[in-house]
């Protein structure tokens, strides 16, 4: 009789062990609702913008698949072109298509990423002579601070220096959309830096922004200005310096050092500069852009057009 | 025992036939499979080859080409589905494995699998049926000609699978004679013997070519065999195999996409190429001979 049951409680242990490391058959459970955008030209033309159920085995790839028409290459794991727009050169610049899941640059391929629900994923198709690095950008308010990256939540800490009233108001602005905050330094935080930029370019991330685009993926840059104010320059898709927004302009965008979590900027050459900021972290302000100027309540999606 | 793939000369069409036809017309069912990724039109020309095989008399040949073909084809569609995780109808989740990362079999995955395997076993059949049917020493002939100096690779290369085959089966007989005690000899031994044995016979036949002057010159014509009756026949059915085959392809009759999802085309383009590919197995049908021709084979013979 032992011997009979033998190979049944081998085969029911086998499938209880796959069971417990995520196996089954079919697609899976519902996980979530993820969001699917899929925009041109630094998230400035719409493509397509879907609201779908994923599956326990959905990922990135499998999502767009499904919602949209996608040539790939190399086996599937690349995407060569959306809805007929495709990879190559215009007007003499390299474009691609690139994607962020709760506005995080994946260090991945689409077929690799795994959907957790609750997501948004951004596919955006944009010139790169600047820089094919993006690590971060701030079009997917109020991720990646409600939901974490890759699925997995991560502390947010709110760091402000010399923002007076405009620290209170990113404090709202977080707290509104359900984020709680922590305190000190933990490790692998998502950082709000809030302050005039002449305090936060002592932070090692936010310094990066000095570097240019190629180090920041930040297409601006704050340049002495008449009277040797610090004034905010913003820079094309060429990463050539475009407009000068002058002392009063503030800017929302977002980097990461060293591949770490997104750090957000939220700074200006002023503190009313840094209110302006502060006063525009929202979706109505913040979605689909990469980064953003803000001067007189009225956001300016960067990179700017060449002119 | 003899192998099912080495040459048995027989009589019919097929074998009958010059070298030049023989490889045109299966060459044509094999440029079809390469052509095509539509899994009907490859199944009409794993079919085509099949027949023709079995017309020809070469039914052992076929068998085990059918047996090897299609057991490559499910292990194809097999790896396929384990280190393909794309398309969107999953079929089963199976976690994450070493080297593989997450495995998620899809039914595009199999699909795509089944396609690229039929691909094989349609190439393998055809190369069996050409393996037994075509006899070797009539292509080395035809070859001479034009390649004289490389009569060492072109004897190789028409020689290599029937010289093996035969080698393997009569070291599984000296094997067998050894008595029932004797242990068992796996497939690395004799793979490895025969690959030293193969090596041996290429130097045999080096030496032997050079004693024959191979390399001085093209033979007379009176060496050469004149034409087979069935040469046009098989041309005609290369000829018509490969024809429709390219304006298929130009008309959309490989209508096939594994991914995101399954669409497999059964339009009338398609149709039409998968009846001609298998059609064209009916080429080396034996037809009842004419008093006449009957006659005059006679006389021949």
């Amino acid at each position: 009789m032992s011997r009979r049951r033998g190979p049944a409680v081998a085969i029911a242990l086998l499938m209880a062990a796959l069971a417990a490391a995520g196996c089954g058959l079919g697609p899976g459970a519902d996980v979530g609702s993820v969001e699917l955008t899929v925009t041109r030209e630094f998230g400035a033309e719409p493509v397509l913008q879907r609201s779908l159920e994923a599956k326990e085995s959905d990922t990135v790839m499998r999502a767009l698949e499904a919602n949209a028409d996608v040539e790939t290459r190399f086996g599937g794991g690349f995407v060569h072109s959306i809805e007929g727009v495709a990879e190559g050169e215009r007007g003499g610049d390299p474009y691609d298509w690139f994607f962020f899941v709760d506005g995080v640059e994946s260090p991945v391929g689409a077929a690799d990423v795994e959907l957790k629900g609750d997501e948004r994923v951004w596919w955006d198709y944009r010139d790169w002579s600047a820089t094919n690095h993006v690590p971060a950008v701030v079009g997917s308010w109020p991720a990646p601070f409600t939901d974490g990256i890759a699925g997995k939540p991560h502390p947010v800490v709110l760091e402000c220096a010399d923002g007076g009233s405009a620290c209170e108001t990113a404090r709202d602005a977080l707290e509104r959309e359900g984020v709680k905050l922590s305190s000190g330094s933990p490790k692998g935080a998502i950082r709000m830096l809030v302050g005039p930029w002449d305090r936060l370019r002592e932070d090692p991330a936010a310094q990066l922004l000095e570097d240019g685009p190629g180090e920041s993926g930040i297409y601006a840059n704050f340049v002495p200005g008449m009277r040797g104010q610090i004034e905010l320059l913003a820079l094309d898709e060429d990463g050539a310096k475009a407009r000068r927004f002058g002392r009063d302009a503030g800017l929302v965008a977002a980097t990461s050092r060293y591949g770490g979590p997104p750090v957000w900027l939220v700074t200006g050459g002023t503190a009313a500069a840094v209110r302006e900021a502060t006063d525009a972290l929202d979706a109505a302000h913040l979605r689909d852009h990469y980064a953003v100027a803000i001067k007189g309540g009225k956001e300016t999606p960067l990179p700017v057009k060449a002119q | 025992m003899r192998s099912p793939f080495a040459y048995k000369p027989r009589r019919g069409p097929l074998q009958d036939a010059s070298p030049g036809a023989a490889v045109a017309y299966l060459g044509a069912i094999v440029v079809v499979a390469f052509l095509y990724l539509n899994p009907l039109v490859l199944l009409a020309a794993g079919t085509a080859a099949s027949l023709a095989g079995i017309l020809a008399g070469a039914r052992g040949a076929v068998r085990a080409a059918l047996r090897m073909g299609l057991s490559l084809a499910l292990l194809v569609a097999f790896v396929n589905a384990l280190v393909t995780s794309r398309g969107e109808t999953v079929i089963a989740r199976l976690g994450d494995w070493p080297l593989f990362g997450r495995v998620d079999v899809t039914l595009e995955a199999i699909v795509a699998g089944v396609s690229y395997g039929l691909l094989a076993a349609a190439t393998i059949v055809a190369c069996a049926v050409y393996s037994a049917c075509v006899d070797p020493d009539r292509v080395l002939r035809a070859l001479r000609p034009f390649a004289g100096r490389s009569a060492l690779t072109a004897t190789l290369v028409s020689r290599l699978v029937p010289v093996a085959a035969a080698d393997a089966a009569r070291l599984r007989d000296a094997s067998a004679l050894r008595g029932p005690a004797a242990a068992p000899v796996g497939k690395a031994p004799l793979a490895r013997r025969l690959l030293a044995g193969s090596l041996d016979r290429a130097v045999d036949v080096a030496a032997t070519l050079e004693l024959r002057g191979y390399s001085l010159g093209a033979p007379r014509a009176r060496n050469r065999r004149s034409r087979s009756r069935y040469d046009r026949r098989f041309y005609a059915a290369a000829a018509a195999v490969l024809l429709t085959a390219i304006a298929g392809k130009l008309l959309g009759a490989d209508d096939f996409q594994a991914y995101p999802t399954v669409a497999i085309g059964f339009g009338p383009a398609t149709l039409a190429v998968a009846t001609v590919v298998t059609l064209s197995g009916l080429a080396p049908l034996r037809r009842p001979m004419k008093r006449r021709a009957l006659h005059a084979e006679v006389a021949r013979v």
